[in-house]
């Protein structure tokens, strides 16, 4: 029920009226209209940087690949279960939906997104009680720009990287993806160039799931998820990727710095 | 050509009582001939998006006995149409070639001002790719520095490449042009100019002088192109932006000393575990002097930061 319910709505999220409804002023549009489909009319509370807070910077300096860290307080680490982050204004408004297992405690988690123009982004969280927490960020992408967002910089593609923190609690893990959007037209044949891109990342020790996300577009070229917890993350952590519309899959371990593997 | 002429001063004549040059058909962009036959209009100090940011690149023009190669053309039609005044104004002989440096707006958009039957564009073999995946972008957020109604069609792209790598020599009448190719760098198509005759080398965006270096292609690419340039003897250099100058290696020494302070201190962040954001806040190298500095650095540590974490 409920994985159909996302299949629904990431369907709608990468649908071309979006793109539409992006091109008004800032508005909350986006969110307006996703809020009943992912939440219906529960309450949904908005205050108290303690508790939560979403950080991005106000003026971004690279639009194709903006910093958003959602930060948790001492209440609510460990008792969130999903994590959505939504960018307003995007062509493709729902960036990721994140699951969080109970054996991870979590603190904090940084995506690096595409930012399309000026827009707020939002990040809600729900707790094991059925609260709901959102916070959200303005982000201006706009002026200084010289470019496009490259195409991609090469590597071998689902190449996986990882870079922990000296303590083992923080954990940047990379792909290397174009993630590419879909919305452009290949100007040698007319044809829309279609979307390339990771649709699910999956994070998990023993065979056990401890995180997962169902991802799209909006994620940068490059797809980079960090995570910041509480204590020292458990190891061997094994990251799978998974690559639409081709369903190759793409998998790497970290070891932990003990086992000094990078 | 002379009506363009007295045109100008006709407008300068009655000055601020019939408005700017402007009015007139066409206006030409001030330029200096920095050599012999040579010709460069220097560029403003200014924003990617403030007013008059059509006008920031230095471009110009090279005269030979039997044509004119244009290198870069500013970053609006009417920048172009002005820079094809000047060169009307300086010579009689047809423009044949005009070279591209690389794909940014602010050397490429006037473009459209030079199209004609016998005008080939030339630039990086990967330049088209660069144009292709940059056109869309450039209507949507430089419509205005197009000719209204703005089209794809007026983004022109080479006729003619030079292979990554390697050169390709134009001749403009006793006087060869050599143009290289250059692996990423600046940008993933950079292309330079030596003018033989005169002992000049047009560098594009691999020198900038005065303003902060912008990062577009690859930080190590950028520096190990720079470790080429350094040793490359020159009479005189026309840089991407900033002032003309007679020391190649000297008017290189300040941005290679940025380059070199940005590769280590975002190596450095990214083996302590910082994220992007932590590196963009924290990463400052001394910066006394260099112009647009909040702007440009910021995204040039972000850049080089998704360059160096897969390292």
């Amino acid at each position: 029920m409920r994985s159909g319910t996302r299949a629904v709505l990431f369907l709608l999220s990468v649908s071309p009226s979006w793109a539409i409804a992006a091109t008004d002023a800032p508005t909350n549009g986006a969110w307006q209209a996703l809020r009943p489909q992912l939440y219906g009319t529960r309450d949904i509370s908005e205050s108290g940087d303690q508790l939560m807070s979403v950080d991005a910077p106000a003026s971004t300096p690279d639009p194709s690949a903006t910093p958003v860290a959602v930060h948790f307080g001492r209440e609510l680490v460990g008792r969130v279960h999903e994590v959505r982050v939504i960018i307003d204004n995007n062509p493709s408004p729902l960036v990721a939906t994140m699951d969080l297992r109970p054996g991870l405690a979590v603190d904090e988690i940084d995506l690096r997104v595409r930012i399309d123009r000026f827009t707020s982004v939002r990040a809600i969280a729900e707790t094991d009680s059925g609260r709901l927490e959102m916070r959200s960020a303005w982000v201006n992408a706009s002026g200084g720009c010289s470019t496009p967002p490259s195409a991609a910089q090469g590597g071998v593609l689902g190449q996986i990287r990882f870079h922990p923190s000296s303590d083992d609690r923080a954990l940047q893990i990379s792909i290397r993806h174009p993630n590419n959007s879909g919305f452009q037209v290949d100007p040698r044949t007319g044809d829309m160039i279609p979307p390339h891109f990771i649709s699910h990342i999956r994070l998990s020790v023993g065979g056990q799931t401890l995180f997962e996300a169902e991802t799209g577009i909006s994620l940068s070229e490059n797809p980079s998820l960090r995570i910041v917890a509480r204590e020292p993350l458990p190891a061997p952590l094994t990251v799978e990727a998974l690559d639409v519309p081709t369903q190759s899959r793409f998998a790497a371990t970290w070891q932990g710095q003990a086992a000094g593997t990078h | 050509m002379k009506w363009r002429a007295a045109c100008g001063a006709f407008a300068a004549l009655l000055g601020f009582a019939l408005g700017p040059a402007a009015r007139c058909a066409t206006f030409s962009l001030p330029v200096e001939e920095v050599a012999r036959g040579l010709f460069v209009h220097v560029g403003q100090p200014l924003a990617l998006d403030a007013p008059g940011h059509d006008d920031i690149a230095n471009i110009g023009f090279i005269v030979g006995t039997r044509c004119v190669a244009v290198i870069d053309t500013g970053g609006s039609v009417r920048i172009g149409r002005a820079l094809r005044s000047a060169v009307a104004e300086h010579t009689r002989l047809p423009v044949c070639y005009v070279i591209n440096t690389h794909v940014h707006v602010d050397h490429l958009l006037g473009n459209a001002a030079f199209t004609g039957a016998h005008v080939q564009f030339v630039g990086h073999a990967l330049l088209g790719d660069a144009l292709s995946r940059s056109r869309e972008f450039f209507l949507n957020n430089y419509a205005g520095d197009l000719e209204a109604p703005a089209t794809a069609a007026q983004i022109v792209g080479p006729d003619r490449s030079v292979p990554q790598g390697g050169e390709l020599e134009l001749d403009l009448g006793a006087r060869p042009l050599r143009l290289h190719a250059w692996p990423k760098a600046h940008s993933d198509c950079d292309l330079t100019v030596y003018d033989a005759a005169t002992g000049t080398l047009w560098s594009g965006d691999l020198l900038f002088v005065q303003r902060t270096p912008a990062l577009d292609g690859s930080l190590t690419g950028w520096l190990a192109a720079i470790d080429t340039l350094t040793a490359i003897s020159v009479k005189r250099v026309i840089p991407g932006h900033g002032a003309v100058s007679n020391d190649l290696r000297a008017a290189l020494a300040p941005e290679r000393q940025y380059l070199q302070s940005l590769l280590a201190d975002v190596r450095a962040a990214i083996a302590q575990g910082k994220p992007l954001q932590d590196a963009v806040r924290d990463v400052s190298p001394a910066h006394s002097g260099w112009l647009l500095w909040d702007t440009t650095h910021p995204r040039n540590v972000a850049r080089a930061y998704q360059e160096l974490e897969w390292e």
